[in-house]
């Protein structure tokens, strides 16, 4: 039996890991059900005083994280895959408005980063009104499809990595579940620009507005990758189904490798990854990891994390 | 656990903070700041069986002057927290809820 047969062993014997299939060395493995793992509000930068009115407008409201027990109105706690509570990003009731968590490590190597999760994606439930409101987007209630799938934006996981003298890039995938529109995409994007940088505001390069799209403000600046897919939203704003998603990487290429998202496997080698033409300082082998959930209507948005594995073949 | 609910918003007019969930926790204080603005608001906690329909907690309202910290414990709330508020004048807010096990 060889080293490798005993590792598959152990992992596959293993409940919690069982279901992940990590790279060799597992770097974070975050079960929301025992807290926040290090998964924080993202926030822009501000000036030596302290003073938040200089974080840009449009990354000054990126909202906690909370711990969610995934409560809800007509059938009181869900809970999550792993336990009882999940990690749960919430927008405003404001379209565009995007909720961020991000994690942040350090590399102390270069090769294969892979990100794992279980995640879901709802909108937040309507209560009352009038007849109108079964109708939203493209979707009228017929007693199997609910506006509240059409009320659900895009949601977005990436990373911000920065070494080798300070060359910073992003790599990206964003499910984006409806347009601007409110009409069905249900396809999977990148950017083809960077992210824009507080420092590019500091030197009067970018002023986004409130409430603009952080990872890539233009549309015309996203590009679809993969086949259209179709996830789990189960109908309702209240039932919960955990998809699969792995994320691979390459800090060594800086590029994409692949993304599995429940059956769907998507080569991601050829989808751009830019780089900043400019280097960053104080950013030497930044790691950090981040969840967006974007509503493109009034209503909040919601992404829930049952759990997290982040493992590396270095 | 903190959660900054309001970061340094100016308001003029009354608002509710954004649902947060506490079904994990057992205790929760309210730190509310004034950091700008001239004016003066009232605050109220409020609780909901399901971060969507709101009642009041108590009738305990929290009055915030202008510079001021004012800071109350939470207790006997269920899955959800927030606040709302009565404003006078124009207010910018920094809202910490801290909330433990």
């Amino acid at each position: 039996m060889t080293t490798s047969d005993v590792r598959a062993a152990l992992l596959s014997a293993d409940p919690r890991l069982s279901k992940f299939s990590p790279l060799p060395r597992i770097l974070a493995f975050d079960e929301f059900d025992s807290g926040t793992h290090g998964w924080t509000e993202l926030l822009g930068n501000y000036n030596g005083r302290g003073d938040l009115s200089t974080v840009d407008d449009h990354m000054r409201d990126f909202r906690p994280p909370q711990l969610s027990a995934c409560n809800f109105f007509d059938i009181g706690t869900h809970g999550a895959l792993s336990g009882t509570y999940a990690l749960k990003l919430a927008t405003r009731p404001h379209k565009g408005h995007t909720a961020v968590a991000i994690r942040r490590l350090t590399m102390s190597g270069r090769g294969l980063v892979q990100l794992e999760t279980y995640f879901a994606f709802k909108s937040e439930a309507t209560l009352g009104g009038g007849a109108e409101l079964d109708n939203f987007g493209d979707v009228q209630w017929d007693g199997n499809t609910h506006p509240s799938e059409a009320q659900f934006g895009a949601f977005t996981v990436a990373t911000d990595l920065c070494g080798d003298g300070g060359l910073r890039y992003h790599t990206v995938a964003r499910y984006q579940n409806t347009d601007l529109d409110n009409h069905f995409t249900r396809r999977w994007m990148a950017p083809t620009v960077p992210e824009p940088t507080p420092r590019e505001h500091f030197e009067g390069k970018v002023k986004l507005e409130y409430a603009a799209d952080f990872t890539a403000p233009n549309p015309e600046d996203w590009q679809a990758f993969g086949e259209p897919q179709e996830l789990c939203y189960n109908e309702v704003p209240t039932k919960v189904n955990w998809h699969y998603l792995r994320w691979l990487i390459d800090t060594d290429k800086r590029r994409n490798v692949e993304l599995q998202v429940n059956d769907r496997v998507m080569d991601m080698r050829d989808v751009p990854v830019p780089p900043y033409e400019e280097r960053y300082e104080t950013l030497e082998n930044l790691l950090n990891f981040y969840f967006s959930v974007r509503t493109h209507s009034s209503v909040r948005n919601f992404l829930f994390l049952d759990s997290v594995l982040i493992s590396v073949d270095w | 656990m903190t959660a900054v609910l309001e970061r340094d918003t100016t308001f003029d007019t009354r608002f509710a903070t954004e649902p947060y969930e506490v079904a994990w926790a057992g205790e929760a204080r309210w730190f509310v700041q004034h950091i700008g603005g001239d004016g003066t608001a009232t605050y109220v906690t409020q609780v909901s069986p399901d971060g969507i329909t709101w009642c009041d907690l108590d009738a305990l309202e929290h009055v915030v002057e202008p510079g001021k910290l004012v800071s109350w414990p939470v207790t006997g709330f269920g899955h959800w927290l927030r606040l709302r508020a009565k404003v006078e004048g124009s207010v910018q807010v920094r809202i910490h809820l801290a909330v433990k096990a």
